[in-house]
């Protein structure tokens, strides 16, 4: 317990003992302090310090060097760098000075708890300065009397200490203040230089490490003079036209060091200096006369001087001044050329005559006019023309000729030299040979050959080709001793046609022509190739040539690049000349794309896609198929036609099965014979014997009727409350009808009407003989009955059916039979009458026979006899002839038309073109 | 003495004749243009005959073209000495009496001071070079005795003094590049003139 606050006092002590001030040494009484004091020390060097305690703090703070600690700026020093001197001092060294910082503190560690700082230095590592190397001085003219010496040199490294520079200079026998640079560390300027006397100068660099002095230098001051440039230039035109004299004023007397000068000049306008030959203004002077000028030019002058022994420096160069020139006469005639028009008319010229202006170099002044002379050669009494002309061209209308055109120019001087042109009647002479052009960077040069014989003067022509505007030509002369010029003004990517004529003393040459470009380019844009035809296996390829304005150079060649959608592109090289090419070996019905490239020698375009299909067929192929085509249809048809035509009866009888036509039935005037035998001849004429080659024969048996069962009747019934109706049971064939019963008739008589009643019903009666088409003949009687009127005809006989009552109606049934054979008491009645008609207006094949029922007892068909037929037939015809029926004279004579078709009661009126029931 | 001459002393002398012909003339020339500034900055008349003032080496000498090279130049040291000595004092009176109003003015008569002072050095050198001994600014024979004090002169004095002193100075400049030129030729009689060559 009491150990605790015996420590506890100790430390309160020392605290005291170190931070509490002392009445008798000052405020703070230090227990020990660090030597060295605030050291400067070199960079890389070692360092040791030492830290000293006090005796008192020995005594009343228990403290010694053992408990000494090293700090560098709050960071502990290794204790391996310690050293405990003696029970009152301790050292640390640094082996390198890199390492240290500010401050170095010396602290005691207080009972090995509580940390003290005792004293602390600041530590300043440096370099010590290096020699100062190069030193130079030079004198700068400042005025007329004074001049300030600058010498510089180089520091060389940093030190990091506060070094000081000063220049140092003596004489011999006297030293002068020291100069010292002001925020610089490399130079120093010192205002009052004195010549002729040798000077040492030299450079001291001191600082805290060390101090370092260059090599001295030796100058007198006089040899290092820069000095001022002349002043006060002025420039005042001589006598002559090529001669200006330069005066000027010095800075420097000649007492103090006499000069040597340099004098440049240049045209304004050029950046090109010229410089009279040193030697020439090598002496000292204010003045100097420049010679060989040009006239009526404006010059720049400038000058500069040095020590006249080249010791030293040159002045800067003096204030530009101008000077001009006087005037002389032009020193040559201007460049003279012609354009002829002949459009008008090619006996009268347009001439227009142009020249250059002379350059000023050339006019040599202000040119005041032009004086032109024309002179007609070819005519040697024509007056000569002169005109004064004060622009630089002129158009004359001349007779086609030879003329010889004299231009002067004149100043205020004097005249130029004529330049002739003579303008001859034709060009026919030599033209150069081998014209070429190459590009020369800005330049485009012109090179031709001459030809044999002695070319006075070239003229060069050349315009830029445009698509849009007319060729400006522009144009040059130059001597005949010259093959080659360089054309300026060329514009890069732009066509050039450039023209060559020789000028020879008696004429002119033709000219001859060369396309140039100065710098090519790739095409501004690439063709637009279309198709102008397309195939199965080719498509033939259309473009337009690029303008000249989108070449941008020569078109070496066109490329056509063309694939399908899958497959691999295919290059094709076209000559440049073409606009048309046909690409083969292709795909049928095949999409494809081309494009097309056009190519100069500096790269190439490529214009739009463009697509195509090839077509599926080849040219010729659908004509070669669709016209065999064509033709074995045709002959098909034909073989067909011809087949038919042979077979037409077969056909006809398989198409169109006979069908007896009703209306041509009459029974009731039945009379075989006499049909038979009047139509003998007329049917052996029509119808020879043996062409009836399908008779059938029906036959009937008289007293069949009974045979008839009810049934059969009783469609008829039907037919007969209908009357004018068949249409149920009716073949659509006049009414006739298969399905017609004979017991219709019967049944109208067991109605108890009288037979002429009966007959004003139109009985038909239809045998069927043969099936139709493959059908199993049967033989079967149908009449028809049916009081259906026919077609107009009954329907106009049934309007006189009042008088039909009274009037016995004749109706004529027929009977046809194949042969005479056949006359028994049933024989069938045969009307010819219509039928003939029929026959010679149809292709009447065949009959029918019908076979008639016993109702042939009824008025009409009872007067019929078995009788020979010639009285039937007259029977017939006077019942024909007093009814309306034709008489076959009539008929065979005069065949009637349709509208005189009897009226009848026929079962179908037969129109031409209209059925005829057979 | 000349013939022992080593060419690089002869090289040396020349160069110290040329440098010093050129000093001189710009000496006479900065002098001239001085001697302008002081006559119109103190108000001097210019084309006044200014009497010998006491103190002040005289240019014109007699029969100058017998001197010997020693003895021309043990002359021009002894008068430029006494030019220094003559323009320092100037110098410091211009200070007192005006201060730094006129810079110009004391820079110009410092510039000529130092002139003076490098013309005088090329002159010592010189005589080195011909082996002589350089005799001390006290050891003329006159002043063994002692200088006699300087009379205390008013300032219209001083001024024509200092005007006395530049034009002086002036023709000294154009009789030592004469002598110069006389030194730098090379002829055998250098520093052998008859009667003179042994006189210090």
């Amino acid at each position: 317990m009491f150990s605790r606050w015996n420590w506890v006092a100790c430390g309160f002590y020392l605290v005291l003992s170190i931070c509490s001030p002392d009445a008798s040494s000052g405020l703070v009484q230090s227990c020990g302090h660090i030597i060295p004091e605030s050291p400067v020390l070199a960079l890389g060097s070692n360092f040791t310090a030492l830290c000293i305690l006090n005796e008192s703090c020995l005594d009343f703070g228990n403290i010694y060097a053992s408990q000494i600690i090293w700090k560098i700026k709050n960071r502990l020093v290794p204790k391996e760098q310690y050293r405990e001197i003696n029970r009152t001092v301790s050292s640390v060294t640094f082996n390198d000075t890199s390492s240290l910082a500010t401050p170095l503190t010396c602290n005691i560690l207080a009972d090995g708890q509580i940390e003290q700082n005792i004293y602390g230095i600041t530590v300043t590592v440096g370099l010590a300065p290096e020699k100062p190397k190069n030193l130079s001085c030079i004198v700068h003219q400042k005025s007329r009397f004074t001049y300030a010496m600058t010498c510089t040199w180089n520091p060389g490294r940093h030190t990091f200490l506060d070094t000081q520079f000063r220049l140092r200079y003596r004489w011999p026998e006297q030293i002068f203040p020291d100069c010292i640079p002001k925020d610089v560390n490399n130079s120093c300027t010192i205002d009052d230089s004195q010549f002729f006397v040798n000077t040492e100068i030299w450079v001291e660099a001191t600082n805290a490490l060390g101090k370092a002095v260059s090599d001295p230098l030796v100058v007198d001051p006089i040899d290092i003079v820069k000095p001022l440039p002349p002043q006060n230039v002025s420039i005042t035109s001589g006598l002559l036209p090529t001669v200006l004299q330069l005066v000027w004023e010095n800075w420097i007397s000649d007492a103090v060091m006499t000069l040597k000068f340099n004098i440049r000049y240049r045209i304004v306008g050029d950046t090109n200096w010229m410089e009279v030959p040193p030697e020439d203004t090598a002496s000292p002077r204010t003045s100097f006369s420049i010679q060989g000028l040009r006239p009526y030019t404006e010059y720049v002058f400038s000058i500069r001087c040095m020590k006249e022994d080249g010791v030293g420096y040159w002045s800067d160069w003096s204030e530009e001044k101008t000077g001009i020139t006087i005037e002389d006469q032009p020193s040559k005639g201007p460049s003279i050329w012609r354009i002829i028009d002949t459009s008008q008319s090619p006996a009268y010229w347009t001439v227009h005559l142009m020249w250059k202006a002379l350059k000023p170099y050339e006019a040599n002044g202000v040119i005041l006019q032009y004086e032109l002379t024309v002179r007609d050669k070819s005519s040697l009494s024509s007056p000569v023309k002169k005109y004064n002309v004060t622009s630089t061209n002129h158009t004359l209308q001349l007779q086609e000729g030879t003329y010889e055109v004299t231009l002067i120019a004149r100043n205020s001087v004097g005249q130029s030299p004529p330049s002739v042109l003579l303008i001859p009647a034709s060009n026919s002479k030599a033209p150069v040979k081998n014209l070429r052009t190459l590009p020369k960077h800005d330049k485009l040069w012109v090179g031709w050959t001459a030809p044999n014989n002695y070319v006075l003067k070239y003229v060069i022509e050349w315009c830029l080709m445009s698509s849009s505007s007319d060729c400006i030509i522009e144009w040059q002369i130059v001597p005949g001793d010259v093959q080659g010029i360089d054309l300026k003004g060329i514009k890069p990517f732009k066509c050039y046609l450039i023209t060559v004529y020789p000028l020879y003393a008696d004429g002119q040459g033709s000219g001859q022509s060369v396309k140039a470009y100065l710098k090519q380019d790739r095409p501004s844009k690439g063709p637009t190739v279309q198709t102008k035809k397309v195939g199965k296996a080719e498509a033939v390829l259309t473009w337009n040539h690029l303008t000249v304005e989108e070449q941008n150079g020569f078109i070496r060649n066109y490329t056509i690049l063309y694939k399908t959608i899958d497959g691999n592109e295919t290059v094709v090289t076209v000559d440049p000349s073409k606009t048309e090419y046909t690409l083969s070996s292709l795909t049928s019905d095949t999409l494809y794309t081309v494009r097309m490239m056009a190519s100069t020698d500096n790269g190439s375009r490529t214009g739009p896609d463009f697509t195509f299909t090839t077509q599926k067929f080849g040219k010729g192929e659908i004509e070669a198929i669709v016209v065999p085509v064509c033709l074995a249809f045709l002959l098909i048809v034909l073989l067909g036609v011809l087949f038919c035509f042979n077979k037409r009866d077969l056909i006809k009888k398989h198409i169109w099965p006979i069908v007896p036509d009703p209306s041509k039935s009459n029974i009731a005037q039945w009379s075989p014979q006499v049909p038979a035998k009047h139509n003998i001849s007329s049917k052996d004429q029509m119808y020879p014997e043996g062409s009836f080659t399908d008779v059938s024969v029906v036959e009937i048996e008289a007293d069949d009727k009974k045979s008839f069962s009810e049934q059969d009747l009783k469609p008829f019934d039907l037919l007969k409350k209908e009357k004018s109706t068949s249409e149920g049971h009716s073949s659509g064939i006049g009414g006739s009808s298969c399905m017609s019963s004979p017991r219709q008739s019967v049944s109208d008589s067991d109605e108890g009407e009288t037979t002429q009643n009966t007959s004003s019903t139109v009985q038909y009666s239809t045998v069927v003989l043969n099936g139709y088409r493959d059908q199993t003949p049967v033989q079967v009687f149908s009449r028809s009955e049916s009081t259906q009127p026919l077609l107009d005809s009954e329907e106009r006989s049934e309007d006189h059916a009042g008088g039909a009552d009274s009037t016995p109606q004749r109706q004529q049934y027929f009977r046809q039979n194949g042969g005479q054979d056949e006359t028994s008491a049933d024989r069938p009645c045969f009307e010819r009458t219509k039928q003939i008609t029929h026959a010679n207006e149809g292709d009447l094949v065949g009959f029918v026979q019908l076979q008639i029922s016993g109702q042939s007892s009824q008025p009409l068909g009872l007067g019929m006899e078995k009788n020979t037929q010639e009285a039937a037939v007259s029977n017939v015809l006077q019942t024909c002839t007093e009814g309306q029926t034709v008489r076959p004279e009539t008929v065979e004579e005069n065949p009637l038309s349709v509208d005189e078709m009897p009226k009848s009661y026929l079962p179908q009126t037969v129109r031409q073109g209209g059925y005829m029931p057979q | 003495m000349a013939a022992a001459e080593s060419p690089s002393a002869a090289l040396r002398r020349r160069d110290l004749c040329s440098r010093g012909i050129r000093l001189a003339g710009k000496m006479r020339a900065d002098v001239v243009d001085l001697l302008d500034a002081y006559v119109e900055q103190q108000g001097l008349d210019a084309s006044a005959s200014v009497a010998a003032v006491e103190g002040v080496p005289l240019a014109a000498v007699e029969r100058w073209d017998e001197q010997t090279g020693t003895q021309r130049l043990l002359e021009n040291l002894a008068a430029y000495r006494a030019f220094r000595a003559l323009l320092a004092q100037m110098l410091e009176e211009q200070r007192e009496q005006l201060g730094e109003a006129d810079a110009g003015l004391g820079r110009a008569l410092a510039a000529v001071l130092l002139q003076v002072s490098a013309f005088a050095y090329h002159l010592e050198e010189l005589l080195r070079l011909e082996s002589r001994g350089i005799p001390g600014e006290e050891g003329d024979e006159e002043e063994e005795d002692g200088p006699p004090p300087p009379p205390r002169l008013s300032l219209f004095e001083q001024k024509l003094r200092g005007q006395a002193v530049l034009r002086e100075l002036a023709q000294w400049a154009v009789r030592s590049v004469r002598d110069l030129r006389q030194l730098a030729k090379p002829s055998p009689a250098t520093g052998a003139a008859p009667g003179l060559a042994e006189s210090p």
